[in-house]
């Protein structure tokens, strides 16, 4: 232990770094680009599951009308709505004020209705659940019922939206993985044959601390350090590539995207995501400079 | 007398048929100095590879300071040679860096404090008579000067046997005798010191016991 807290390891691992500056670099740049990879996968699911919180919070059954239900029969279906112990409140939309939503919501879509000259979206009921936490059969019984009266078009459940959005989350997570586990193989790879390089070029030295009685651990440790130094930067520099992305991306290109920029967004890493990316680069670092020391030492 | 080396019926092949060692038997006593000497190719550098545990014996027992080093599990082979110094033809020195880093090997390994570490490399660089040249780097010397670096190295840490490897196979006759009486004073502090040459010159210069190899047997011994 005295050997590494004299710092020699450390001094060692930066002198490696420092002699061979365009094989670290190339290792270095495959790192950053898979971790971030993984970080921008990690970063977009993040923002799939906050929609999807958006979306839970006020869960609620919305019956559209047909375009050519009387006044009694939304009345039947109102009071339907509200003698229903699931339902905690109910709000009435008429056609102009769905059309005002829907331009306050979607600006960009505002030429779509008017270039129709008619208002296409219908009077519908929003009916606000008690328990947020409810289960979902007995929604489903209430909505075939209400479906079955007449006047009513559609009923809409916007649990199953938000289910739909952490499904996407997932996706997201699992794809993210995926491509993200490739990279960090190579990567591995990729730091492996920088430190064999390094190894194989300071054999001579390497076969003379052997004889002067140096342990594997004390020849080791600089190679090990090595790989978690360019590993560990690997991962902070993708990390902030992420954190980077996650604030330029709205202002950028989220714009062009329209309705689809709340989904198709990148929502900052949090503290613990952050530190694992770079625990990972350190951790994919070390695996190469294992993998690299044990190769050369076996021979 | 206690014995430093002794080698009991031991054989070392590299690759068949041939044998490196056949059944060789030898001891040299602590505070001795001894020359292992013979053709290239006679088993000499096989003898120390075998005592620095470089490799292992196919049969036979080798001690080294009473402990059969055959039974020195691998992790642990670094006290053995913290025990030892070894010299090369090829003086084996790193070029880049300094003569005192290069010096300094061995007690930066085992972790000793800096101010030590520059009392000792004075010391031994001065018993080579290069304190005068430990800024240079290794390039910036002459062939005699790099091998008296390599001596400095293999002594700074006090180790009581001292292994030579043709230690003056690359350098002219005077700096070869220069090279072998300072051998012969590290020998007159206590150090065991085991020379394998094939310049017989330097041998009959220098009064040691001889261990005579060819093809990998040892011939009768002969007197200096």
């Amino acid at each position: 232990m005295r050997k590494w807290s004299n710092g020699r390891a450390f001094r060692d691992a930066f002198g490696h770094l420092a002699r061979a500056k365009t094989r670290h670099a190339v290792s270095f740049a495959v790192l950053v680009l898979s971790f971030l990879m993984a970080g921008l996968f990690l970063s977009l699911s993040n923002n799939l599951r906050q929609q999807a919180r958006v979306l839970s919070r006020d869960l609620a059954v919305i019956i559209y009308f047909k375009d050519g239900a009387t006044a009694e029969e939304r009345t039947a279906v109102e009071q339907r709505v509200r003698l229903s112990p699931l339902v905690a409140s109910v709000q009435t939309v008429a056609p102009e004020e769905a059309a005002e939503r829907f331009v306050r919501e979607f600006p960009d879509l505002r030429d779509i209705l008017d270039n129709l000259g008619r208002n296409p979206l219908p009077a519908s009921i929003e009916a606000t659940l008690a328990d947020q936490a409810a289960a979902e059969a007995p929604v489903i019984r209430l909505m075939d019922e209400l479906r079955a009266l007449p006047g009513v078009e559609d009923l809409q459940f916007n649990r199953r939206w938000a289910d739909r959005v952490r499904a996407l989350g997932r996706l997201s997570d699992a794809v993210g993985l995926f491509i993200g586990g490739l990279l960090i193989l190579v990567s591995i790879a990729v730091v492996s044959g920088a430190v064999r390089l390094n190894i194989l070029g300071r054999r001579e030295e390497i076969d003379i601390l052997h004889l002067v009685g140096a342990t594997d651990g004390y020849i080791r440790s600089p190679f090990l350090l090595e790989g978690l130094i360019l590993g560990a930067a690997g991962g902070t520099a993708a990390a902030a590539l992420v954190s980077l992305s996650a604030h330029l991306f709205p202002l950028y290109l989220g714009q062009s995207l329209g309705a689809l920029q709340d989904l198709i967004g990148f929502a900052p890493l949090t503290a613990a995501q952050f530190a694992g990316l770079i625990a990972g680069g350190g951790l994919a670092g070390l695996l190469g400079s294992l993998a690299a020391l044990g190769r050369v030492f076996r021979s | 007398m206690s014995v430093m080396i002794d080698f009991r019926n031991v054989w070392k092949q590299y690759q068949k048929p041939a044998w490196a060692l056949s059944d060789v038997s030898f001891s040299i006593a602590a505070g001795e100095m001894c020359f292992i000497t013979g053709p290239s190719g006679s088993g000499k550098s096989t003898i120390l590879r075998l005592v620095t545990r470089e490799c292992a014996p196919n049969d036979g027992q080798i001690l080294v300071g009473g402990t059969e080093i055959r039974r020195i599990p691998g992790p642990k082979i670094y006290l053995l040679r913290r025990a030892m110094g070894v010299v090369f033809q090829d003086f084996r020195l790193l070029h880049e860096r300094r003569v005192f880093d290069n010096v300094a090997v061995p007690l930066r390994v085992l972790g000793l404090p800096e101010k030590d570490i520059k009392r000792k490399v004075f010391i031994a660089l001065r018993m080579v008579g290069l304190h005068h040249r430990i800024w240079n780097t290794p390039s910036e010397l002459s062939y005699g000067e790099q091998q008296r670096v390599a001596i400095a190295r293999a002594v700074v840490n006090n180790p009581r046997l001292l292994l030579a490897d043709e230690p003056t196979g690359n350098l002219d006759p005077d700096l070869a005798s220069e090279i072998m009486s300072l051998f012969r004073e590290i020998n007159r502090q206590g150090t065991t010191v085991v020379i394998c040459t094939h310049d017989r010159d330097i041998v009959r210069k220098f009064a040691g016991r001889v261990l005579p190899l060819r093809e990998g047997r040892l011939r009768e011994r002969e007197p200096a």
